[in-house]
């Protein structure tokens, strides 16, 4: 075991002192928080320049409300209500009666103002708006610009639009306000948690409504917090134990140590540097969800859980990772070899919106259960909104412990055999002779 | 006498390659034990065997008193072949892990004394990257010794060391001996095997063929070399009856009586030829009986 632990130091230190690590340990949240930051200075910097429009209404019923809604918004909508600043482009309208003669011609020629850049879009309205509903009406919205799928300003044009065409069939009903608003009203389905129990007063507590944040956003961090893991500290067992082998390091260390010493001090040190990376971005995560008042989002019941399978999930990809470096001899060895290694890091990753939508249906439920697959698709459904009986994580984790049992021996038996054979290609073949027959 | 190695009709085979053939070997405790053969003819194979990094296919394999158990590597150092070390580690961070894998204790006082020995002193805090070959070889002579050992297994330590290295490492190892450690090593520099052996054994296509003495080895083969120095050089010995393989060193020449051949005859013949300044009947040399087993055309000879 002191052996274990010296290989263990080594093996943490030289890992955690690297420039590597220190960039990865801040790149990976710096990426994932990208996103976000990304999004949030592209809204601070929307651009404010005047944008151009000409409409075409066939329906002639549209002029006067479009008129009156970009009032509104070129006065009041784009300016800032406490600061008075731009924060959002006027729009210009040019109303223009239908061409009946050459339509055709009359789309191209804007058309080219569009590409010209001197409008932004170009919108068509048809005549039947009014009443669609018949056989051979014409009843439509067209928003002709070159990027009119990406270009938001279109839902503009349509609320206004169909706003204005609620109001119109109202009146026709002669319905009063109130009744429109009854008639028009839409109720949306709000997600509840269940109604239960506190377990210190005995008192029934109210159902919760769903946190949509919880049921994406904490199993999909955990999910891709273990992957990293695996990424930052079992993955690379791969070419460093290939490099010890081919410096000979590797017969050096075997000289005074086992095999299975060699592979666990490795590993171990693996495991050492995700729990440590685990617990920099857990507490980080922590300590900010609590500043920002948010910490009914941390998965308090779930942490603990998470860990184990944290450690296990390690131990069991670290090991396979090991005892794969001991058979290649070089690079193109290697990297034939990581892929499949790699692949109980990689599915779930397929898996996070299935398991995430139904936690408790028969995919997620079945995939929990096959072992190397079972650390992060279990935590994923533990850490969502639904609860999953306890016996599961139990019998999930009794599986993941003996398959961790078994892919340690089994990569043991490799790695002792492998390690000290030179110009043996990895095939299936030698991996099984390795593994059961040494 | 106390053994502390004992091979007993040790088997090795690799497919259909027998690498080490039905090897039995006692290495005295307190000794220093000699490795010679020609490249792949079972030394590191051997030696891997003794450490543990190879199984045997069959026979019985007894260091220290124990047999198939790592309990047996306690108290052993070994210096591979090829050298392998961390070169991203600084060399007293390395020479503590390895005397810490080791066991070994008062490392900190050890490291500083064998820096200092072996003049590495001033590199202590440097990286393995930074040093030249000859000074990893010496880094890894360190690590090997550091936990002060009594078995130690040197696999060809002097290639790669300049003449003025090597003997500092000569010197260090008959000094632990004189201390109760027990050596082994592997060369091929004939001269050094000669100097500081107790016991050489050589093993050749697998088969031991060579083991004991210096003395014993040599008695073998009886005085059948000569060594003669004359005013003509080798030209004395054109055409020269009842001699072989004359090794012609300029000055001296040496060869080998003919078997049943009288070195008194070739002395008068050499006598009626030329002025002889120098004539000497002795024994081989380490180096002679090496190449007379090794050299592609007596492959037939030796033990075999």
């Amino acid at each position: 075991m002191n052996k274990i632990w010296t290989l263990f130091k080594r093996e943490y230190r030289a890992a955690v002192r690297t420039k590597s690590f220190i960039i990865s340990l801040l790149l990976v949240p710096i990426m994932m928080g990208g996103g976000f930051a990304a999004m949030i200075i592209m809204e601070k910097n929307k651009d404010t320049d005047d944008k151009h429009f000409v409409v075409i209404d066939h329906s002639g019923l549209m002029e006067e409300q479009l008129k009156e809604a970009l009032e509104v918004r070129n006065t009041e909508e784009i300016f800032h209500s406490r600061t008075g600043e731009q924060i959002d482009a006027a729009f210009i309208v040019e109303f223009m009666e239908p061409d009946l003669q050459d339509p055709a011609g009359q789309q191209l020629a804007l058309s080219n103002r569009v590409e010209s850049q001197e409008l932004h879009a170009f919108i068509e309205i048809g005549p039947d708006i009014l009443h669609p509903a018949g056989e051979g009406k014409e009843a439509y919205l067209k928003y002709y610009s070159q990027h009119s799928f990406a270009d938001d300003i279109r839902y503009w044009f349509q609320n206004v639009v169909n706003n204005s065409l609620r109001e119109m069939r109202a009146a026709e009903l002669n319905l009063e306000e109130a009744q429109a608003q009854d008639l028009l009203w839409w109720i949306e389905v709000e997600g509840m948690g269940l109604f239960s129990v506190d377990e210190k007063t005995g008192e029934a507590l109210e159902a919760e409504r769903t946190n949509e944040l919880q049921t994406f956003f904490v199993p999909y961090i955990l999910l891709i917090l273990m992957f990293m893991f695996v990424m930052m500290s079992a993955i690379p067992q791969l070419s460093s134990v290939m490099e010890e082998k081919s410096e000979k390091i590797a017969e050096v260390l075997l000289g005074t140590i086992t095999p299975f010493q060699f592979m666990m001090g490795k590993v171990m040190g693996g495991i050492g540097v995700s729990l440590t990376i685990a617990a920099i971005y857990v507490l980080s995560g922590v300590f900010t969800l609590k500043y920002i008042g948010m910490e009914s989002l941390i998965p308090v019941d779930v942490l603990p859980w998470f860990f184990i399978f944290t450690v296990l999930f390690v131990l069991m990809v670290g090991s396979g990772m090991a005892a794969l470096g001991a058979t290649c001899n070089d690079n193109k060895d290697a990297q034939s070899l990581t892929f499949p290694g790699i692949l109980p890091a990689i599915i779930p990753l397929f898996l996070i919106a299935p398991v995430i939508a139904d936690p408790t249906g028969p995919l997620a439920t079945t995939m929990a259960f096959i072992p190397p697959f079972t650390p992060t698709i279990m935590v994923m459904r533990m850490a969502s909104s639904v609860t999953i009986p306890m016996w599961q994580p139990v019998v999930g984790l009794l599986g993941v412990i003996i398959y961790t049992i078994f892919t340690v021996w089994i990569g043991a038996r490799v790695f002792r055999t492998a390690i000290l054979i030179q110009g043996q290609k990895p095939t299936l073949a030698t991996l099984y002779k390795y593994a059961f027959r040494g | 006498m106390d053994n502390i190695i004992e091979l007993s009709g040790v088997t090795k085979r690799f497919g259909s390659v027998v690498a080490v053939n039905q090897l039995s070997l006692a290495v005295p405790r307190g000794s220093i034990y000699g490795f010679i053969g020609p490249n792949g003819s079972g030394k590191t194979t051997t030696i891997r065997m003794i450490m543990k990094i190879m199984y045997p296919d069959s026979g019985s394999l007894i260091v220290n008193g124990q047999g198939d158990t790592y309990e047996r590597l306690h108290n052993v150092g070994y210096l591979p072949e090829e050298r392998g070390l961390y070169k991203k580690m600084k060399i007293g961070e390395l020479l503590q892990f390895h005397g810490e894998l080791n066991n070994g204790t008062e490392l900190g006082k050890w490291i500083d004394y064998w820096l200092e020995r072996l003049e590495l002193k001033a590199y202590k805090e440097k990286k393995v990257e930074t040093l030249s070959k000859g000074m990893r070889q010496k880094l890894q002579f360190i690590a090997t010794i550091l936990h002060q050992p009594e078995l130690i297994i040197l696999d060809e330590p002097f290639s790669g060391l300049d003449p003025v290295n090597a003997d500092l490492l000569k010197d260090i190892i008959l000094e632990l001996q004189k201390k109760g450690a027990t050596i082994i090593f592997s060369t091929h520099d004939m001269a050094m095997a000669e100097r500081m052996c107790d016991y050489i054994f050589m093993i050749y296509r697998g088969k031991k063929v060579l083991d004991g003495t210096l003395e014993n080895i040599q008695d073998q083969y009886g005085n059948d070399t000569l060594r003669i120095q004359s005013d003509l050089g080798v030209e004395a010995l054109r055409g020269m009856k009842g001699i072989e393989n004359v090794n012609n060193f300029g000055k001296l020449q040496e060869m080998r009586l003919e078997e049943g051949v009288d070195a008194q005859k070739i002395l008068a013949e050499l006598l009626k030829r030329a002025r002889i300044s120098k004539f000497e009947i002795t024994k081989p040399s380490l180096n002679d009986i090496f190449i007379r087993i090794a050299s592609p055309e007596r492959k037939e000879a030796g033990n075999e």
